[in-house]
């Protein structure tokens, strides 16, 4: 019952990166990929009828997290304090400029959205990557089965540690950077004419880049948490995880060579599908690791909520999430093939 | 100062109150998009075309503030409640994640192509993305109306080894009576909402003398829904939410009259001072018997005051409590009265030829917000000093490894981010309803000042 659990809050996990994650990368690369503001309402447009819907995958995230998880879901949220707050900030500044930057037609008002969608498209790639690191990392969890973390102390990866630190940083980077490239692979097959080649381009450029971090990131985890790799080598999900990740890689190759942009796009959904279950077959049970001592660590099995809820939940849960994806075939089906700024305007008249 | 506990209720107290201002208007409006939509399939009368385009313009608006607000809340069980989100979420988390699965993923899909895919999606499917939106916020309502109506009336729990609580009958949880009772009065209220703002926006072009047709529609319209939904908040709902109070939660009822004796011919406050240290009401002026026949139906029942209970039973902020009650019920009283009167002119054609009526209703808007927002005060004051009624107190269940200056600097951040949200909002929404409605017969929105990129895609 918990596996399953564990198994469906990381899906949940997974699916809001997958979804939001291109919105946050073309973000990412608003002013690097449109360079006029006619071309930025053309990345507007091509994310725009259902940015909030990848949003409220966070908030099915949060729910679920406190009905299967309780007690991890709070010592987490409340040792995170700080850092969390950083992120629903972002997301309302984000949300705020998606919408009210297209009501006025005029230069100023218009790159300051511009300037803040950007901004905070960053500032959410940053933070979620440093939260990836803080989970592989380690939080410091005491024998009172609580944590407070300060966004920073003195960058080490032992012992009381801050949320920043030379690996949470690192993975950060490498976060931002590879949801640049899914953002820009989602934009090559949305978008026409010069948008579309910048966009191709910056694909290839970031993806090489993301290649070089990810092995960069996947040696210092090894020196950070080095029982992820024991974990990973016994466990068969772990391989099904990598074969996802070579498939998908396999096609993002090809699919940017040459034109197969849904292709390209399918692989870099793959890749970080892989990398992120790859991540969470390796930590679990473990969900808050202990960097003061690995007994006070919180796992599945004693932060979970109660069997009942759980079998109870197990009826439902599925149903909604069924239900769900139907909703998203029928928009997408709507909405597919090039983006049609005249049509999908999202309020910029 | 030494309530540890004071910074994490004032944020949550300011981030919910100031949210639920835009939920309200969202719920209350979808149903007119829903009926003027449905009316332009059915009579192909383009008015009605003209005034779902234009609503739904002032509806992604408010919808948008609504999410960005919304996910804060959430998110807030963690990280300042933490304490009861370990204590409770068991069971509440069961709705919280139902709201997220089946509610607000469905209300946000299809809210982006209400908003801007008319021409994608053309008239039936997005007839239908209203329906959808519709119905998908009003669940949301209900799931989060079930975790609070658990907050004051727990039902259907068990308490688990650790102490720590779960669910035990899911049917009991989701039916909680008070839940039930919150609901139609909630919901109610929200309408009331949606059709004051759509006849305020009447009245003002009514008295511009603009867009006539459009004004004459809003204040048809908003006149009739705005009375159906103020009588039925205060009869059935009210009267029901009252009854509910009075059977669980007997002093709060109490505290929310101003009730400090017990005796019969018990009389209704309609305006005075609460005076607790004293016991009484200053400067009272009230009607004998009347408290009496509303809980009980006849002028001569007993009615309990907080003499009756301990005091350590008592909410904890009575003045507060009775001022958002009575500021309710008293706005409440009113609304009737002015649909009552807009509907007899409305009936005899007069209207929009009442100047007066016509700016009373076009300054009234903001009441409804305000008697909503009283509303609520009641709903969690009456709680307090309960976080969970008779079962968990509030002292125990904030983050208490969240320090004070934490709390404090978010809270500081939030009301400097909500003031620059709510001059956006009023200002893009202002300028909305200047700029009006488009006249019949034009295209949606049309894009002159780009040029058109060539379609590619299957869909073109």
């Amino acid at each position: 019952m918990v596996e399953v659990w564990f198994g469906l809050l990381c899906v949940t996990l997974i699916v809001f990166v997958v979804l939001d994650g291109w919105d946050i990368g073309a973000g990412v690369l608003h002013w690097v990929a449109g360079r006029t503001s006619s071309e930025r309402r053309e990345i507007v447009a091509a994310i725009g009828p259902l940015w909030s819907w990848h949003e409220v995958w966070l908030v099915a995230f949060g729910g679920t997290f406190l009905l299967a998880f309780p007690k991890v879901m709070a010592t987490s949220f409340a040792g995170f304090y700080l850092a969390l707050w950083l992120v629903l900030w972002s997301f309302i500044l984000r949300g705020v400029s998606l919408e009210v930057g297209g009501h006025i037609n005029d230069r100023l008002w218009r790159s300051w959205w511009d300037f803040v969608f950007a901004l905070s498209n960053v500032l959410l790639a940053v933070l979620f990557g440093a939260a990836l690191g803080n989970v592989i990392r380690g939080v410091p969890l005491d024998d009172s089965g609580k944590f407070s973390m300060s966004l920073f102390t003195d960058f080490g990866v032992r012992g009381r540690v801050g949320i920043l630190d030379w690996y949470t940083v690192s993975v950060a980077v490498l976060t931002t950077v590879l949801l640049a490239a899914h953002g820009a692979t989602y934009l090559r097959l949305k978008t026409i004419g010069p948008l579309h080649q910048r966009s191709e381009r910056l694909a290839r450029q970031l993806w090489a880049t993301a290649c070089v971090l990810l092995a960069v990131v996947s040696l210092e985890t090894w020196v950070v948490r080095p029982a992820l790799y024991e974990a990973m080598v016994e466990r068969p999900l772990a391989w099904l995880a990598i074969a996802v990740i070579v498939a998908g890689a396999w096609a993002l190759v090809t699919g940017l060579r040459g034109t197969a942009e849904s292709r390209a796009f399918v692989g870099s959904c793959a890749v970080i599908v892989g990398l992120l279950a790859g991540a969470a077959v390796s930590v679990f049970p473990v969900m808050l690791h202990s960097t003061l001592a690995p007994e006070h660590s919180m796992t599945a099995y004693n932060g979970a909520a109660p069997a009942h809820g759980l079998a109870l939940a197990l009826i439902w849960w599925p149903m909604a999430f069924l239900l769900a994806f139907t909703y998203l075939i029928v928009i997408m089906r709507e909405y597919r093939g090039k983006v049609r700024p005249t049509e999908d305007t999202q309020g910029y008249s | 100062m030494d309530d540890p506990a004071l910074w994490h209720r004032l944020q949550f107290a300011f981030t919910i109150t100031y949210h639920y201002l835009f939920p309200q208007l969202t719920m209350g409006l979808a149903w007119f998009l829903v009926f003027w939509k449905w009316r332009a399939l059915r009579t192909g009368d383009e008015r009605y075309a003209v005034a779902a385009r234009f609503w739904a313009k002032i509806f992604g608006l408010n919808f948008a503030v609504g999410v960005v607000t919304g996910i804060p809340m959430e998110f807030q069980f963690g990280t300042n409640w933490s304490n009861f989100s370990k204590y409770s979420g068991g069971v509440i988390g069961q709705t919280l994640a139902m709201e997220g699965m089946f509610a607000f993923l469905l209300e946000s899909a299809f809210v982006g192509a209400l908003v801007w895919g008319e021409k994608r999606l053309g008239p039936r499917k997005h007839f239908l993305a209203a329906v959808l939106v519709a119905v998908g916020s009003w669940l949301s309502a209900y799931f989060i109306l079930v975790t609070s109506a658990f907050m004051q009336h727990p039902v259907g729990y068990v308490v688990a080894a650790d102490g720590t609580l779960a669910i035990g009958d899911m049917r009991a949880y989701l039916l909680n009576p008070w839940a039930l009772v919150q609901f139609a009065h909630n919901q109610a209220a929200a309408l009331v909402t949606g059709a004051f703002v759509v006849t305020a926006v009447g009245a003002f072009y009514a008295l511009r003398e603009s867009h006539r047709d459009q004004a004459r529609m809003y204040l048809n319209h908003g006149t009739v829904a705005g009375l159906a939904a103020a009588v039925l908040v205060a009869f059935p709902t009210g009267d029901w939410q009252a009854k509910i109070v009075a059977r669980y939660q007997e002093p709060v009822l109490a505290a929310m009259e101003g009730r400090f004796e017990t005796g019969p011919m018990a009389e209704i406050t309609l305006i005075g001072q609460p005076n607790v240290k004293q016991r009484r009401i200053d400067n009272p002026i009230e009607i004998p018997g009347v408290l009496s026949f509303l809980a009980y139906g006849t002028f001569h029942s007993d009615v309990r005051g907080l003499d009756a209970f301990p005091p350590d039973t008592w909410p904890t902020n009575i003045e507060l409590l009775y001022y958002a009650f009575h500021v309710m019920a008293g706005l409440g009283t009113m609304f009737i009265a002015l649909m009552g009167l807009a509907n007899i002119q409305r009936v005899r054609g007069r209207l929009e030829q009442s100047p007066v009526l016509l700016w009373v209703l076009m300054l009234a808007f903001p009441f409804p917000y305000i008697a909503n927002t009283a509303g609520w005060m009641t709903t969690e004051l009456g709680r307090q000093p309960w976080l969970i009624y008779g079962l968990y107190r509030t002292q125990d269940g904030y983050s208490d490894v969240v320090s004070s200056g934490d709390v404090l600097f978010t809270l500081i951040g939030m009301a400097g981010l909500y003031f620059v949200l709510g001059l956006l909002f009023l200002y893009l929404v202002g300028r909305e309803i200047l700029h009006g409605p488009d006249a019949v017969g034009s295209e949606p929105a049309r894009h002159a000042d780009r040029e058109p990129v060539a379609q590619g895609g299957a869909h073109g």
